[in-house]
C-alpha cells in the first residue's frame, strides 16, 4: 500500500490539481483556521460551559446562552460561516495531510514525534467527537434523534443528555483530544508562521501552550462534571421562571432583546 | 544459534572483552539485502571477528572480505556506499539498529550495548534501493537544486571581493554550512515519503529524467534544503536571489509540508539547528507571501 502511495506522483503527472498549485496558501489557511475561528470558538465554548460551575442552578449558564441566542436570526449564518465551514475546511485539509504522512514513532520515539503522531490521532478523534456532539445536542441532530439541547432550558437539557456513564466517558476522551489538538496546534502554528524560531523561544512558547491546554482541559472537564452533578429539578425550576420573565417582558413591547435574568435568589 | 555463539565465546575467553561481562569475540550482523533495483529484499546474517573500536564500515569490509553468510554459504559481498570515513561526506547513511545514522561513526561497542548481540543494517527507506545498502539519493540533491542552494557568482568578469560578513553572522551561518547532505533528516521525517520512478520501455533517458524531477518536486523538499535556503538567504551575495528561493520554498512540496515532528533536528549527525531554520524560513515565507499579495 505504501508502495502505491509513493508511486502516486507518476500517475498524476498531468497538470497539478488545484490543491497542489495552491498548497502553500491552503496549508497556511488550514493552520490559521485552527486558531481563528475554530480554536477561538473552542475556548469560548468551553469557558461558557464552565459557567455551569457558578453554583446557581445554571442561571449564569442560561444567561450566557441567552446572550449567544440574542443574535436571533443571525445565529445560524454566523454558526455556518464562522464555525461549521472553517471546521469542515480544517478537517478536510487535515485528512489530506494525515493521508500524506507516514508516522514513524516506533523508530524515532522523540517527544516531538510523539506529539506529531498524537496531533494526527487527536485530530481524527476530535472530528468524530464533534460530529457526534453536534448530532447529540445541536438542533441539526434533531432529524437523527438527537438535538437534545434546548437553549431555553439550557442547563437542565444539557445535564440530562450528559447523564449516561458511557456518554461521560466519550465526552472526557473527546474534550481531552480536542484540547490537546488545539494547544499542541497552537505551538506548531507559531513555528509554521515563524512567531517563535529559536529553540529557547519554542520552549517558552511550549510552556504557554501547555498552560492554555491545562486551563481549557480544566474548563471542559469541569463543565462536564458540573452538568452531571447539576440538580436538574432545581435547574428546571429556575429555567421555567426565567422563561416566564422573558415572555412577560417580550409581550408588551415586542423587544426580545437581552432578558434580565434574576440573580440567584436563595 | 545463541548456544553456538556462547561456546565460541568461551573458547576465546577474554578476547576483546571490555569488562561488561559479554564476550566480544564475534560480531553478528543482520543485513536487509536486495540484489537489484526494484527487486525483492531478504535478510541475510553474517558473523565477523570482533576487533576493538570497530565501526560499521569495518564490519562491512570484513563481510566483503569473507563473502560468506553466517551459515557458511558463499554469497556476494554486501554493497554499501562510503567515502570520507570521518562523518563529513554524508555518503554512508543507513538504518543501523532501526535508526538513521552514518555507518562510519557508528561504533560496534556502542551498538551492541544498545541492541544486545546483533547489529541490524537496512538501507534508507525513503530512497530507492540500488543494491543492498546503496540507495539512490538523487532527490536529496534535487532538493538543493530546487531552492538554489548556492551563491550566484558565475559571470564573465571579476566581481571583486564579496561584502564583509560580521562575526555574529558567521557564527549564525557556520552550523548550517556543516550540512553534508547525508539525508538523515529526510529519512527520519514522517512528512518525507519515498518517491520511486521507474523508467518506461518507450521512454528516452531525457524524458525519464524530466519525469523523475517533477515527481521529486511533488513531494516534500525536506529539512536540509530549507536550512540551506536559509543559509544562502542570509548571505549578502546569496541574498540576491532570495525571492527565487522563497518562490521555490512556497511551491508544491515546499515548507508548508513540514509537520513539526522535529525528528530532523534530533537525528542530524552534525547537530544543525534545523527546526530553527525551518521556523526562520516559515517567518520569511509569511512575510514573502504577504509582500506578494500586497506589493504586486
Amino acid at each position: 500500500m505504501r508502495q502505491c502511495r509513493s508511486l502516486r506522483p507518476i500517475v498524476s503527472e498531468s497538470s497539478p490539481s488545484f490543491l497542489e498549485r495552491h498548497q502553500f496558501l491552503i496549508y497556511r489557511l488550514f493552520s490559521l483556521s485552527g486558531l481563528i475561528p475554530v480554536g477561538a470558538f473552542l475556548a469560548v465554548h468551553l469557558l461558557t460551559n464552565a459557567s455551569i460551575l457558578a453554583g446557581d442552578d445554571g442561571r449564569t449558564f442560561q444567561s450566557r446562552v441567552d446572550m449567544i441566542h440574542s443574535l436571533g436570526p443571525l445565529l445560524v449564518p454566523v454558526e455556518v460561516a464562522f464555525i461549521f465551514l472553517p471546521m469542515l475546511f480544517h478537517a478536510a485539509v487535515g485528512f489530506v495531510i494525515i493521508a500524506n504522512g507516514l508516522p514513524n514513532v516506533g523508530s524515532y520515539a522523540y517527544v516531538g514525534n510523539v506529539r506529531y503522531t498524537l496531533q494526527r490521532a487527536t485530530g481524527m478523534i476530535a472530528f468524530a467527537f464533534i460530529v457526534w456532539h453536534i448530532m447529540q445536542l445541536h438542533w441539526l441532530g434533531k432529524p437523527f434523534g438527537g438535538g437534545r439541547f434546548d437553549p431555553h432550558y439550557a442547563a437542565s437539557t444539557a445535564a440530562t443528555a450528559l447523564q449516561p456513564t458511557l456518554t461521560a466517558i466519550l465526552y472526557t476522551i473527546g474534550i481531552l483530544s480536542t484540547v490537546f489538538h488545539f494547544s499542541n496546534g497552537l505551538w506548531t502554528l507559531g513555528i509554521t508562521w515563524g512567531l517563535w524560531t529559536s529553540p529557547a523561544a519554542m520552549r517558552r512558547a511550549n510552556v504557554v501552550s501547555i498552560v492554555v491546554g491545562l486551563g481549557l482541559a480544566a474548563a471542559g472537564l469541569g463543565a462536564l462534571g458540573g452538568f452531571r452533578s447539576l440538580d436538574v429539578p432545581k435547574a428546571q425550576e429556575a429555567e421555567v421562571w426565567t422563561e416566564k420573565q422573558k415572555r412577560a417582558l417580550s409581550m408588551p413591547g415586542g423587544a426580545v432583546a437581552p432578558a434580565p435574568i434574576p440573580a440567584s435568589t436563595h | 544459534m545463541i548456544k553456538a555463539a556462547d561456546s565460541a565465546a568461551d573458547l576465546v575467553h577474554g578476547a576483546g572483552g571490555d569488562g561488561h561481562g559479554t564476550a566480544r569475540s564475534v560480531v553478528r550482523v543482520r543485513v536487509l539485502r536486495q540484489d537489484v533495483a526494484g527487486g525483492e529484499s531478504y535478510w541475510e546474517r553474517f558473523e565477523v571477528s570482533y576487533e576493538p573500536n570497530m565501526n560499521v564500515i569495518s564490519v562491512l569490509q570484513k563481510i566483503a572480505a569473507q563473502a560468506r553468510s553466517q551459515d557458511g554459504r558463499k554469497v556476494a559481498p554486501v554493497a554499501w556506499d562510503c567515502n570520507c570515513l570521518e562523518e563529513v561526506c554524508g555518503s554512508c547513511t543507513m538504518l543501523i539498529n532501526g535508526r538513521t545514522r552514518m555507518a562510519c561513526s557508528a561504533l560496534v561497542d556502542r551498538l551492541q550495548a544498545e541492541n544486545g548481540d546483533e547489529i541490524e543494517l537496512r538501507p534508507m527507506s525513503k530512497f530507492p534501493v540500488v543494491r543492498d545498502l546503496v540507495v539512490d539519493r538523487r532527490r536529496v540533491f534535487r532538493g538543493l537544486e530546487k531552492v538554489k542552494a548556492w551563491v550566484p557568482v558565475e559571470g564573465s568578469y571579476d566581481l571583486g571581493p564579496g561584502p564583509r560578513i560580521s562575526p555574529e553572522e558567521q557564527e549564525d551561518a557556520y552550523p548550517l554550512s556543516e550540512c553534508m547532505s547525508c539525508g538523515c533528516c529526510l529519512e527520519a521525517c514522517p512528512q518525507y515519503t519515498k518517491v520511486e520512478t521507474v523508467r518506461r520501455d518507450d521512454e528516452s533517458e531525457a524524458d525519464f529524467e524530466k519525469r523523475r524531477k517533477s515527481a521529486f518536486d511533488t513531494g516534500f523538499v525536506g529539512a536540509h534544503a530549507i536550512s540551506q535556503a536559509v543559509l544562502f538567504n542570509a548571505h549578502p551575495t546569496g541574498r540576491m536571489i532570495a525571492d527565487e528561493r522563497m518562490e521555490a520554498l512556497t511551491r508544491q512540496g515546499g515548507i508548508q509540508m513540514c509537520g513539526n515532528a522535529q525528528n530532523c533536528v534530533a537525528v542530524c549527525p552534525k547537530r544543525i539547528p534545523l527546526t530553527r531554520s525551518i521556523a526562520r524560513a516559515g517567518r520569511a515565507a509569511t512575510v514573502w507571501a504577504l509582500k506578494k499579495l500586497f506589493d504586486r
